[in-house]
């Protein structure tokens, strides 16, 4: 019988796959222990079940690639592509389950769309009657938020590098790009340990704060987890149904603020910092770009606002405008108004302003979405780039650079990439609206509702409920998750099945 | 005669009027608030709902979020009127449900904008209670069927032998990995 030496790409892909579901699956241990000391029994059986189903199948992919790890597999790119797109896919219906069970969920899909909007840190949520669930299932929703910021498949190289050629490959194709230190293992842990590290303090400050607004200590302290989870990750879940508005606090809105707005900083940019590089925030393009467009999107929002004379003050205009501007454009998406507010209230011009805001988005390689300041800096100074050309003599070849952590050359490709990214988020914002004006819903609701989608925003205008339809609430789940792995991922899922369909087809038509 | 009428009728009159009940305020949902809330702003109106999560106390005063379900809105009360409340929902409790008079602003200009209820007066309705847990029966069948399925892969996998692979043949496959992924570049 003749043994073959090399590892087929299904084979490595089921490896790996399996690994990370084995790892986020060991997640649902932290629900489980919060169950129990908050004493709530039927949450500990709902997350036992989904446990066991995770474990079961993490441990049956792994099985299935086990000669990856006995045999030198050819690790390429698509295979890093492909298993973190398949990773999320598999994730997203398995972290479902404890969602189902609970039954808080009008159906799974409305199950799927909550832990998709978790995991890519949207924070839209189809959760019923939110004032009433567990600790637990909290918990788990908070960290599914906490962990689809900083990645899943980072998570899972913090633990399992070892030996493996193919660690870069997965997370570049998990939409992150940067290198914090040569060693992909030690970027992952690194990236883990800054997150961490504002873990404690953001959460000590907010449990701190929670205490001064009158929440009893426990309690306070949950809170201030959750939302700090929420925060840094850029995701706007929250434990109650008011959101943000539950702690009618002016101090708490404005912790949480300064919490989203460093996470949606590019970790890069964390790490710079942390070594002492601290002009690094005035000369990275990222940071200009947020600076430029966060400051011009809250001066044009207050003028629009000034003119409806919405809000009675300058507290209400901080409050209300600039809280929810800079949500939006960190696409953390933590409302501090009802949803109908934004639609009833704040006129034409504030929609416009926060749907832009929300496509631009945050940092690359943060816990951000949108289409990242780095890429607007990128086109912006290309364009710039294109017009000084135009205007100088064509002998002169002056090279034109941006600061992105160190100086890069501002060449044609790299404009080309950033510019298609964009262009796709584009196409799929424009799908998503005109799906929105099919069903019924006004050009400025599904405008609004498809940036926050597209953006991995969360903030509503009130067309997320559970009574949209079904093609809607698919469209979405597809919106997020494209908008989280920036396409490529996915494309190479599509690339892949479609190709290993085609040989299926061949081998088929042979016989 | 015509003056004892007239009389008859003038007190008829003063003793309806007086007798009329006050204008009641209208109750309305918390959803009807928000989508009505530029014509609701600052007029009296009743609200009714569930007391959630727990009260925020701020001095003389309290925030209790009520929930109706169509939305939940923050009502600031007296604190003396607030411990009138006893249950406030959450996952182990129902809530007590309240009703509460008072004036509805749109954007608060005591409370940074913020479209609340401020509370003249609270009457508890229906007192909150614990929740009872129960376990379906379904739940119960498949966690038992799920744990033997999982303990049958679990052995699986340690037999495969999965974590067994000794140090030379480790570093072998490790070499051969290095050697695939330098001729790969």
């Amino acid at each position: 019988m003749r043994t073959r030496n090399k590892t087929y790409g299904i084979e490595i892909i089921s490896y790996y796959t399996g690994y990370v579901i084995l790892v986020v699956a060991l997640l649902m241990l932290l629900p489980i222990l919060t169950s129990v000391v908050t004493g709530e029994w039927v949450p500990i059986i709902d997350f036992i079940i989904s446990f066991e189903i995770s474990l079961s199948v993490g441990l049956l992919m792994i099985l299935a690639g086990r000669r990856t790890k006995w045999k030198a597999s050819e690790f390429q790119w698509k295979h890093g592509f492909v298993i973190a797109a398949l990773s999320w896919i598999a994730l997203m219906f398995l972290c479902a389950l404890p969602y189902w069970l609970s039954g808080h969920m009008k159906s799974f899909l409305d199950a799927c769309f909550d832990v998709m909007s978790g995991f890519t840190t949207t924070g839209l949520a189809l959760t019923q009657d939110l004032d009433h669930i567990s600790n637990g299932l909290n918990m788990w929703r908070h960290i599914l938020t906490f962990i689809g910021g900083q990645g899943m498949i980072v998570l899972a190289l913090t633990f399992l590098t070892k030996g493996i050629g193919g660690g870069y490959k997965m997370y570049v194709g998990e939409g992150k790009d940067i290198e914090l230190v040569p060693n992909i293992k030690d970027t992952a842990k690194h990236i883990w340990r800054i997150s961490m590290v504002y873990l404690i303090i953001g959460t000590a400050a907010l449990w701190f704060v929670g205490i001064l607004i009158g929440l009893n200590p426990v309690s306070a302290f949950f809170h201030g987890l959750f939302i700090f989870a929420s925060s840094w990750s850029t995701g706007g879940f929250a434990p109650n149904t008011q959101n943000i508005m539950y702690y009618h606090s002016a101090l708490f809105e404005t912790v949480t603020m300064i919490i989203f707005i460093l996470g949606s900083f590019n970790f890069g940019l964390h790490y710079a910092i942390w070594q002492g590089k601290r002009r690094e925030i005035v000369r990275n393009i990222e940071t200009q770009s947020f600076f430029v467009t966060s400051f011009l999107a809250c001066i044009l929002a207050l003028m629009g606002m000034e003119k409806l004379n919405i809000y009675p003050d300058v507290i209400s205009d901080f409050r209300r405008i600039i809280f929810n501007i800079l949500s939006a454009h960190t696409t953390t998406g933590f409302g501090s108004v009802y949803a109908r507010q934004f639609a009833l209230e704040w006129g034409d011009f504030g929609i416009v302003i926060m749907i832009i805001v929300m496509l631009i988005g945050g940092s690359a390689c943060s816990t951000a979405g949108g289409f990242k300041g780095l890429r607007v800096g990128i086109v912006f100074k290309g364009l710039i780039m294109d017009v000084r050309k135009l205007l100088t003599s064509e002998r002169s070849m002056k090279v034109y650079k941006f600061h992105h952590i160190k100086n890069r050359v501002l060449d044609d490709g790299i404009i080309k990439s950033s510019a298609i990214i964009i262009f796709c988020y584009i196409i799929t914002f424009t799908i998503g609206t005109m799906l929105g004006t099919y069903y019924g819903y006004s050009i400025t609701d599904s405008a609004f509702e498809m940036a926050s989608v597209t953006g991995n925003v969360g903030l509503s205008i009130g067309v997320t409920t559970t009574s949209m339809p079904t093609a809607m609430k698919i469209y979405y789940i597809i919106a997020m998750y494209l908008g989280r792995l920036e396409f490529l991922s996915a494309f190479a899922l599509i690339g892949y099945l479609g190709g290993g369909v085609k040989k299926l087809c061949k081998n088929l038509l042979k016989r | 005669m015509q003056k004892l009428a007239k009389a008859i009728i003038i007190l008829l009159v003063i003793l309806s009027t007086n007798t009329l009940p006050a204008k009641a305020a209208t109750t309305v949902s918390v959803n009807d608030l928000i989508e009505h809330a530029k014509e609701l702003d600052g007029q009296k109106l009743t609200i009714q709902g569930e007391a959630i999560g727990e009260a925020l106390e701020r001095g003389e005063y309290s925030w209790i979020n009520i929930n109706d379900g169509t939305n939940a809105i923050g009502v600031w009360v007296s604190r003396s009127d607030a411990e009138k409340v006893t249950s406030y929902g959450n996952y182990k409790n129902s809530g007590d449900i309240i009703q509460t008079t008072g004036m509805f602003h749109r954007a608060c200009k005591e409370h940074g904008g913020e479209a609340d209820f401020h509370a003249d007066t609270i009457t508890v309705i229906k007192r909150g209670h614990p929740v009872k847990e129960e376990l379906p029966i379904s739940k119960r069948i498949g966690i038992g069927v799920l744990t033997c399925v999982t303990a049958v892969i679990v052995l699986l996998y340690i037999i495969s032998g999965q974590n067994k692979m000794d140090k030379p043949t480790r570093r072998k496959v490790e070499d051969k990995q290095r050697k695939l992924e330098k001729s790969m570049k």
